[in-house]
């Protein structure tokens, strides 16, 4: 009981810091708040001044306004919906794979020690590979076309899932499988019934983190080997002339991952996080 | 014994015979070499590139350090930025508040989206890649440190200042140690994103640097030099992330820390 | 009712570690225990005399090296199968509240929806938890999750009920508490009831009888029978003298 004392804090702090690190973001609706919309209002607002008494180079860095204006005059609404569909379904694709087969096989490794030792060693042999790395590769075997970035998105959001399931499954309390025994729970009905959620937290948090990271895979991907997407809009707009189309394009950006993740993080609390453990 | 035999032999011999089988299937001509160079081509093109250079005579360790000097340079910027602007906003509430939601949306711009803009800026040179570098760990560090501050044990403080410490020196004297193992770590996560940044950043404007190199190779149908690129980048990580956790061990061996195996 | 055939039966029951091949140190060595139906039994010792292991293989979630392992006349082979446990702790699942993970007790048992509803409601009631179906385990306090680990072992309509030191983690003041509800859930629900504790008192409250147990090798070191009804007073003389005898024997 004492050693739970003081381990209470420790345990507070490591999970403080797994989460923030494992998710890169709260969910959008919790970091709003009175404090932080002045915050944001007061960078835009030095933002706007400074471009137009500082710099007042349009071509350097165009004010927020600026930057709505050329975005407006250059890009219809149809392109740019056009361009935010292909880069979505790409990120979709590729993290559904990687969901699948990443949950799948996360599961199967943890709950089958003798699996484990067959896949872990060219599972751990290529994870180090940084996502990016496999770009020229992925397009080696699939072309320019959308397999290469599916491909490249997969493999980016893969070892997150995989690893977090694994994982998982690993670190299910002994007692907990003991005490379902003790009902006469066993075989696949322990896997499926008792095992599978006891590590669903751990499965939430993967795919949390793999989604985020799908996003900045998915746009390097669009900016260096794509002629759509949201990646390739902002890289071709770094024509002078366009800049505040890019910069309009970047921000998109992140305001569309905020969105995604807070929208995956209400999904998975509705499945996962009923019990809060 | 036998148990610690079998965790090692175990890998070894899966990873041989996935080796093996890929030289046969690749001697067999299952595998096109342009798509699946065999281990050996593999080792060969490896030889090639340590003494010979590729391409114009840019050996691999010559791109290896340029990768890694681009990293560490980028990463030292962040960290003397972000850690006093960081211990300064975990210490004061307000600021913290105000600066909350800023942080959160400026850590989801991706950061290589940022690239166009850093080559506007800063030319094709160093310079954008070191920015990005910068910009990538900036914002987890910052967020690193904000929380470290923001974590110290409050009891803490307390007995501290029953001991007649304050101000200056409470700050150095114990905010600072016990908010360390933190920002140690966000540091060990911040160079971790870093390398995963210049990879992309290597691909476009510049012909050295392992990034730089499996992509010209990739344009030359050179698939082995990319795989030797490759394999190269993953070992780079693997030495990073271990050969950090072992350094934060060392260092503080009181903190029992949670290894953050599980994100980047 | 006592009946002639015994519930539990023990005999040369030895557990070795496999690293210890040489049996230097085996976690049981040789015991034998016969308990009969609806008997209150504590087992007590220190930390590392084997009660626990002896729990477990009555349990069926560890084997015996060598010696025989009964309940109601059938060897036993696995756990479940009407061996109830309580552990100390963290064994309540937690994505289910606390119907939910009586209700799947109930339903292995062959109970449709229905019925493991209102067993359930029927047991929350029972353990003094009435109200609190819909709760979590983390929002339950620690006296209060055990309730439902109770619960839910009921709910299998187990056969015996063992207890792994189920009060260990709570504070004094609940745990005199729980003992107390046990007792008299227990004298609505008679079952066979092998209980493992570290505490001397709590084991002269509860127990019908008392096995101590020394360590290395484990072995019964003091078997005594508890004539006293329920509830027992701890100024109690037979009760002091119990304590002192018990005391003694662990030394």
């Amino acid at each position: 009981m004492v050693r739970e004392k003081t381990n209470a804090m420790a345990t507070t702090r490591a999970q403080s810091f797994k989460r923030m690190n494992d998710s890169h973001f709260h969910s959008i609706s919790k970091r709003i708040n009175l404090y932080g919309l002045m915050g944001i209002l007061m960078l835009l607002l030095v933002w706007e001044l400074s471009a137009r008494w500082i710099w007042q180079d349009i071509q350097v860095l165009p004010s927020p306004i600026q930057c709505m204006d050329m975005a407006w005059q250059v890009l219809t609404a149809q392109e740019l919906l056009m361009h935010i569909a292909t880069s979505l379904s790409r990120i979709l694709i590729g993290f559904t794979f990687a969901a699948v087969i990443g949950v799948g096989l996360g599961i199967a490794v943890g709950w089958y020690q003798y699996l484990g030792l067959a896949f872990k060693p060219i599972l751990e042999l290529l994870r180090p590979i940084p996502p990016l790395a496999w770009i020229p590769m992925a397009i080696v075997w699939f072309g320019l076309g959308e397999p290469s970035k599916w491909f490249v998105i997969f493999l980016g959001s893969f070892f997150p899932i995989f690893t977090n399931a694994w994982r998982g499954m690993v670190g299910i309390p002994p007692v907990i499988l003991r005490a379902a025994q003790t009902m006469d729970v066993k075989g696949i009905e322990l896997l499926l019934k008792v095992a599978i959620p006891a590590a669903l937290p751990d499965i939430a948090t993967g795919l949390r983190v793999a989604f985020g990271l799908a996003f900045g895979i998915l746009v390097a991907a669009e900016l260096i080997a794509s002629d759509s997407g949201l990646g390739y809009l902002i890289m071709q707009s770094r024509e002078t002339s366009r800049l505040g189309v890019a910069i309009f394009g970047i921000l998109l950006i992140g305001f569309l991952s905020m969105l995604a993740d807070d929208i995956l993080a209400r999904l998975l609390k509705k499945f996962v996080g009923r019990g809060r453990y | 014994m036998n148990n610690k035999i079998k965790s090692w032999l175990i890998p070894f011999i899966v990873l041989t015979v996935f080796l093996l089988s890929w030289e046969l299937a690749s001697f067999l001509g299952f595998l096109r070499p342009t798509r699946f160079p065999a281990p050996s081509k593999l080792w060969m093109s490896f030889l090639d590139l340590t003494f010979s250079g590729y391409p114009a005579d840019v050996t691999i360790d010559q791109h290896l350090l340029k990768t890694i000097e681009r990293i560490i340079i980028g990463f030292l910027l962040s960290v003397s930025l972000s850690v006093p602007l960081g211990l300064l906003i975990g210490g004061f509430h307000v600021l913290d508040r105000l600066t909350s939601t800023i942080i959160a949306f400026c850590r989801s711009i991706a950061t290589l989206s940022l690239l166009p803009l850093a080559i506007v800026w800063f030319g094709t040179g160093e310079q954008a890649k070191i920015f990005l570098i910068a910009y990538g760990c900036f914002w987890v560090m910052l967020s690193n440190v904000i929380e470290a501050v923001k974590q110290v044990d409050p009891v803490m403080m307390k007995a501290a200042k029953t001991m007649d410490t304050d101000g200056l020196e409470l700050f150095l004297k114990v905010v600072l140690p016990s908010a360390s193992p933190r920002i140690f770590a966000g540091m060990r996560i911040s160079l971790g994103v870093g390398f995963m940044v210049i990879v992309g950043a290597e691909m476009i404007g510049t012909v050295i640097g392992l990034g730089s190199l499996i992509m010209e190779a990739r344009t030359f149908y050179r698939t082995d030099i990319t795989m030797v690129g490759m394999l190269i980048l993953g070992m780079m990580g693997f030495l990073l992330t271990t050969g950090l956790a072992w350094l934060e061990r060392k260092l503080m061996p009181w903190q029992q820390q949670e290894h953050n195996r599980s994100s980047v | 009712m006592k009946s002639t055939t015994n519930k539990i039966n023990l005999n040369n029951v030895c557990k070795k570690f496999i690293s210890d091949p040489e049996n230097m140190h085996p976690v049981l060595g040789d015991v034998s225990l016969q308990i009969e139906e609806n008997e209150f039994v504590v087992l007590l010792g220190r930390s590392g005399c084997g009660k626990t292991t002896l729990l477990n293989i009555v349990a069926g979630l560890e084997i015996a090296t060598s010696g025989k392992v009964q309940v109601d006349g059938i060897d036993v082979t696995g756990p479940g199968r009407g061996k109830g446990m309580v552990f100390q702790q963290g064994a309540l699942f937690p994505w289910l509240n606390a119907e939910q993970n009586i209700q799947f007790a109930a339903r292995k048992q062959g109970l449709n929806a229905e019925q493991s509803k209102e067993l359930s409601q029927k047991l929350l009631l029972l353990v003094g938890l009435a109200g609190a179906e819909k709760k979590y385990p983390f929002e339950l306090s620690g006296g209060m999750q055990q309730r439902v680990a109770i619960a839910r072992a009921l709910a299998l309509d187990p056969q015996i009920l063992l207890m792994d030191e189920p009060f260990g983690a709570l504070d004094e003041l609940t745990r005199i508490e729980m003992q107390n509800e046990l007792l008299r859930v227990w004298s609505l629900k008679q079952k066979t009831v092998v209980f493992v504790t570290h505490s001397i008192w709590e084991g002269l409250m509860l127990a019908d009888r008392i096995i101590v147990l020394a360590p290395r090798p484990g072995r019964i070191v003091l078997e005594k029978k508890i004539d006293r009804q329920r509830p027992r007073k701890r100024s109690d003389p037979m009760l002091i003298e119990l304590y002192e005898e018990i005391w003694t024997s662990l030394q």
